[in-house]
């Protein structure tokens, strides 16, 4: 028998799924369409929706302790769902479950125009068809429910992976139907829209690169020495301005908040909040965006310099080509990230590299604003001599320790040319 | 370090493997059994929403999409105060929530029966809302909205008299039209950090008060010619824009106040931010 179904099952796929070609090919064939139609109809009649439908009857209630699960009330459908499935895992003929208040069915089943059934009802992996009176909730399962003229369910309606099909009928409770889910159709992953999406990502982040650029030629212009000290703290005192960056992280919303308070709980300084909320903003925007630019200028310096040492030749080693320098190599990682973010992984990877080191750094830059004071503070800057102290002098490359002074040359009597003023002793 | 980097992978790899967003077709509806009388609850937390007058014959459906991963669904009727509730609810705990653009994708329509006088409590999340309550009996009205861009619309005259509407917005672009068809004597607006457009143009059945309390907000009154229009304000550093107003004591008035046959009385309080003036016939 089954055999036989296969070999139906195998000719009903041939005349439904290529009737085209054998209109085409086979004259013959056409001949014996009708033929062809009536073993269509009788495979779709074996394998359709109907054919997996189980035999009508009544599942049995469970034993003591057996699966079990209350209809009474259906106003959660899905752990009313979660339950069934869990009691249900397939309709077989020998399931056994108990429905306090109520009973179960297997397959199709119909309540008769001078029937009246009280209690619960489950139908399962059938149509539940309604003519006369159920006292009680009816839920299906795998099946519809089929209210037809002079038909009542007092209670509540729940179809689970079906529907409710009302012609007529009067339902006293509410009716709920909840289906499978399905999952929004995903986007092709054509080339076109992979080219789009690698175009949109590099024009993004040039784009990103350019107005940080723009900002930096703007601070290097303007306020090139607080930049400076800025760049020289992250790179002297790195682990420090990461720390004090991460705390400044941490605080910048509690501060905020005890400002507006402070401000609103004194009586003048109410009038200033608006005024102090866009300042307090400002300020930490400045912050964040001149510590990375500072970053990338330290970035940059430190490149150009160990290119320096090994004798290369740089053009004009300058703030503006350390800027440039650090926030192409800042850049790098975004850079490949917007070529090659479409691949399911390494994307993946690429980008949340760039993240954390963006972060990272991110963090060190405003905490070497918050260390430097946005550049008024040389402290943590590893400048050991103050820039005002450094003059001519010290451009000399006389030792400064372990040398007594040289004395001056003596000009008086006894003196003799060429020899030591210490000569003598 | 390399049972580090294994981790980093697997965790990466977790996260390429995660399941894609479920989305679950809902659908609740209860026959109208002579209910003259409906207290409609209904909490929208993320997506879009539309709600509009249903079908005579029932008293409420609700055909719903919605992320089976975060978020349940809300139908629940109670017979003996005919009240319904109905919507999509946080399937975790409380706590701070992230709203992603996937979870926008949900959607919900509402229909309400136009036979039962209806008390209508509407609280939205990140939704974007389109409610047509034209047509509909309302008899009260509260709609709380969160980040949402919201559009009520009153686009029929409310056949019974609606006692109050409360609406109250925050980080939400809200507006309210056609307000002359809702039939309310008394209309509360609390809004902060937003755009508010209160239009008040309709067939004015009756004369209301405006109550309005808003804080960072750009708001457009769109006011009716045929009705007579008092602002009284109390603002702080927000500009206000009297265009067609005369002022006349503590207020502003339209001209010809005393002699319209309904009269719209609008107390304002805002703070920071604008007020401007349309009319509309």
């Amino acid at each position: 028998m089954r055999t036989a179904r296969r070999c139906l099952l195998g000719l009903g796929f041939l005349v439904c799924g290529a009737p085209s070609a054998h209109a085409k090919t086979s004259c013959a064939l056409s001949r014996v369409s009708g033929v062809f139609e009536t073993v269509r109809a009788f495979v779709v009649q074996q394998i359709g929706p109907d054919a997996q439908k189980p035999k009508p009857q009544a599942i049995q209630p469970a034993p003591a302790g057996g699966p079990s699960v209350d209809l009474g009330d259906l106003s959660q459908p899905e752990t009313v769902e979660r339950r069934l499935r869990a009691a249900v895992p397939a309709p077989r003929p020998d399931l056994q479950l108990t429905i306090p208040n109520g009973q179960a069915r297997l397959g199709d089943f119909s309540i008769g125009s001078a029937e009246t059934v009280t209690g619960h009802l489950l139908v399962v992996g059938g149509d539940a068809n309604v003519y006369g009176k159920l006292l009680g909730n009816l839920v299906t399962m795998d099946g519809n429910v089929v209210m037809h003229p002079g038909g009542a369910v007092s209670g509540d309606i729940l179809a689970l992976h079906g529907d409710v099909k009302g012609q007529g009928g009067e339902i006293g409770g509410e009716v709920r139907t909840l289906n499978a889910g399905t999952q929004p159709p995903a986007q092709p992953a054509t080339a076109g829209s992979t080219l789009a999406t690698v175009g949109r990502n590099v024009a993004g982040v040039f784009g990103v690169f350019f107005t940080l650029l723009a900002l930096g030629v703007g601070v290097v212009m303007f306020a090139r020495p607080s930049l400076e000290i800025v760049s020289d703290t992250v790179s002297y005192s790195f682990g420090r301005s990461f720390v004090t960056g991460l705390v400044g992280q941490i605080l910048v919303l509690p501060t905020f908040g005890m400002l507006v308070v402070g401000l609103v709980l004194s009586v003048a300084g109410i009038l200033l909040l608006p005024f102090a909320v866009v300042v307090y903003a400002l300020l930490v925007i400045l912050g964040v965006v001149g510590g990375y630019l500072a970053v990338a200028h330290a970035i940059g310096e430190t490149y150009t310099r160990r290119r320096l040492a090994r004798g290369m030749v740089v053009g004009s080693p300058n703030s503006y080509r350390y800027l440039l320098a650090g926030l192409v190599a800042l850049f790098a990682l975004w850079a490949a990230w917007s070529v090659i973010g479409w691949v399911p992984v390494a994307g993946e990877l690429v980008r949340a590299a760039a993240v954390l080191v963006t972060w990272l750094l991110g963090t060190a830059g405003f905490g070497a604003a918050l260390l430097s004071r946005a550049g008024a503070r040389q402290s943590f800057a590893g400048r050991l001599i103050p820039a005002e102290a450094l003059t001519d002098e010290y451009l000399w490359a006389t030792p400064q320790v372990g040398v007594p002074a040289v004395r001056r040359p003596e000009t008086g009597r006894g003196a003799r040319p060429g020899s030591r003023p210490d000569s003598g002793r | 370090m390399r049972a580090a980097g294994l981790a980093a992978t697997l965790a990466v790899g977790c996260v390429g493997v995660l399941p894609a967003q479920t989305m679950r077709p809902f659908v609740t509806f209860r026959q109208l059994h002579g209910e003259t009388r409906l207290a409609a609850r209904l909490d929208f937390a993320a997506g879009r929403l539309r709600l509009a007058p249903g079908r005579a014959t029932e008293l409420y459906r609700m055909s719903l999409s919605y992320d089976a991963d975060r978020f349940i669904p809300l139908s629940y009727y109670e017979s003996s105060g005919n009240a319904v509730a109905l919507g999509v609810d946080a399937a975790g705990g409380a706590g701070l929530r992230v709203v992603s653009r996937n979870q926008l994708r949900q959607e919900a329509s509402v229909e309400l029966s136009p036979r039962a006088d209806l008390s209508l409590i509407m609280s939205l999340g990140a939704v974007e809302a389109d409610l047509d309550v034209g047509g509909l009996r309302i008899a009260d009205l509260r709609l709380k909205a969160g980040a949402s861009r919201t559009v009520l619309r009153f686009s029929e005259a409310n056949p019974i008299h609606c006692g109050r509407a409360d609406i109250s917005a925050g980080a939400a672009e809200v507006s309210v039209l056609e307000l002359g068809n809702s039939g309310c004597d008394r209309l509360r607006v609390e809004g902060g950090i937003g755009r508010m457009t209160l239009d008040f143009s309709g067939a004015w059945s009756r004369s209301q008060q405006a109550e309005l309390n808003l804080a960072v907000t750009e708001l457009r009154l769109r006011l009716p010619r045929k009705v007579g229009v008092r602002v009284t304000m109390d603002r702080f550093l927000a500009s206000f824009e009297p265009d067609g107003l005369v002022r006349q004591g503590g207020a502003w008035v339209s001209p010809g106040y005393d002699k319209a046959e309904r009269h719209l009385d609008i107390a304002l309080q805002t703070a920071v931010g604008a007020v401007r003036v349309d009319w509309t016939r």
